[in-house]
């Protein structure tokens, strides 16, 4: 077993195809995901109903496995008759509807965890002063406490949205050829697993890194107030 | 004792309020669950007029200055604050509170902004003014309590004393015509609460109407029209600071000058 550079070469194409397909899934998940977790979080943090149905939302799609997710989504639903014989069955006989649908409800779980984390973690006291020079709840939330609650999550999405990349490799499971699934198929073809699934493994490796230097720069710039002083 | 005399006695005519009052609270009962932080408080503040809250720690006063910015809700009772009912309606809220400036114990200052940017943030969103002149009050208010050469710096960088003043003048900017002091002190080293009080001083000599919660006593005797002592939510006296710090009445007031002074 070796790694041979001239097959790699060779399989680019393949596995520059599939790593578009997984970015292709990753990028609306990762928006709908942030944008479905932010009223789940606001819900967590209130009492009553609310909570509690934020809590269940959360407790049911972290506890979920992602690829069942998928399975469900994708071979499940279409077995409901509201979903083979409506409209419905348009957008779900799409994998990548599918994938999106999936991930991002395993993926909004997640978020909606770390945000309600990092509100709970802005001191009451400053909220207060926001409240006491005459902020309204809305501004207080969108120009006080988010802002602050996403400088102590930075480090708590950066591990969540690297876990999330690798993650995505589970849509080849519903059919989507991404990265993982690419490099399989070079193996398939070449019966040469190691070239292919390390040559995919490094692209991951830059992937990750390149989001890595991209929080450490964001964290840079905003917790700059902690750096000093 | 005839009934005829206890009718015919006038009782003396006493103007009942100052000709402007700032604050008037009337009955006010709040409650923690079943605990009750203040009972039945009935307490008058004219425009101007500089009170100083004092007591034992859990007697009330926090809830209080607290409950005149609706950042605690009385249960029951009225405030009125300028004229106008503080209700629990959002509206009468927002009218009340662009009446007040609020200090607190902790600073409370938005850590991840600069000194400037803390004073202009309700500038810019509760009032909608442009960024420049946010800049300029903000930067004539830092100057005020002399900490305008610290505008860039975030406040961390910042002494307690320094941090204080910029949450003071954060206050000032919005122009309040009461402000509210929750142990503005407190939480300072020795040196810094000197240049905190100094500034506090100053202020009142403007003319401004401040109800304060404060351990600072010599503070108070200087500064103070008058002094309000509590304890167990009930005012238990109050009086101009004179008579409050040489001849106070009651023997729980007696007890407490012993022990602070």
């Amino acid at each position: 077993m070796h790694y041979d550079p001239v097959l790699a070469w060779e399989s680019m194409p393949t596995l520059l195809a599939g790593t578009a397909t997984t970015f292709a899934v990753l990028l609306p998940v990762l928006v709908l995901g942030l944008l479905l977790a932010l009223p789940v979080a606001l819900m967590r943090l209130e009492r009553g109903g609310k909570a509690v149905f934020a809590a269940s939302y959360i407790a049911f799609f972290r506890g979920v496995p992602s690829l069942v997710l998928l399975y469900l989504v994708y071979s499940g639903l279409p077995q409901l008759s509201v979903v083979r014989d409506t409209f419905l069955w348009t957008v779900f006989s799409n994998a990548y509807f599918c994938a999106w649908v999936g991930l991002t409800l395993t993926h909004s779980g997640y978020m909606a965890e770390i945000i309600r984390g990092g509100l709970a973690a802005v001191p009451p006291g400053v909220v207060e002063a926001a409240t006491a020079l005459g902020l309204s709840p809305r501004q207080a939330l969108f120009r006080l406490r988010l802002p602050m609650a996403a400088r102590y999550v930075l480090k708590a999405y950066q591990n969540e949205l690297l876990i999330m990349v690798k993650s995505t490799s589970a849509v080849s499971a519903i059919t989507l050829v991404d990265l993982t699934a690419a490099a399989n198929t070079v193996f398939d073809y070449t019966y040469d697993p190691f070239t292919p699934l390390v040559t995919a493994a490094a692209i991951y490796w830059c992937i990750v890194n390149i989001m890595r230097i991209g929080f450490t720069m964001a964290d840079r710039k905003l917790n700059r107030h902690l750096a000093r002083g | 004792m005839n009934a005829v005399t206890q009718i015919a006695v006038p009782s003396p005519v006493r103007r009942e309020t100052p000709a402007a009052v700032a604050i008037s609270i009337r009955k006010l009962n709040k409650f923690y669950g079943g605990f009750q932080a203040l009972r039945d408080i009935d307490l008058e503040v004219g425009q101007g007029e500089i009170v100083i809250l004092c007591g034992p720690s859990g007697s009330g006063k926090s809830s209080l200055i607290r409950c005149i910015n609706h950042l605690e809700q009385h249960n029951s009772g009225t405030i009125r604050v300028n004229g106008t009912e503080l209700t629990h309606k959002a509206s009468d809220v927002a009218q009340v509170r662009r009446q007040l400036g609020m200090v607190f114990q902790g600073f409370n200052l938005f850590p991840h902004m600069t000194v400037l940017a803390n004073c202009t943030f309700a500038l810019r969103l509760a009032l909608r003014l442009p960024a420049a002149e946010a800049n300029d009050i903000a930067r004539e208010y830092l100057a005020r309590v002399n900490v305008q050469d610290q505008a860039a710096k975030y406040p961390s960088e910042l002494s307690g004393g320094q941090q204080q003043r910029v949450a003071i003048a954060r206050a000032l900017c919005l122009k309040p015509s009461i402000m509210l002091f929750d142990e503005p002190t407190s939480a300072l080293d020795p040196e810094s609460v000197g240049s905190v009080l100094r500034i506090m001083e100053d202020l009142a000599a403007t003319g401004i109407t401040m109800v304060c919660v404060t351990h600072e006593m010599g503070f108070a005797r200087r500064v103070a029209d008058r002094c309000v002592f509590m304890e167990k939510g009930e005012i238990v006296e109050e009086g101009t600071s004179d008579r409050f710090f040489s001849a106070p009445s009651t023997a729980r007031l007696k007890a407490f000058l012993q022990q602070v002074l």
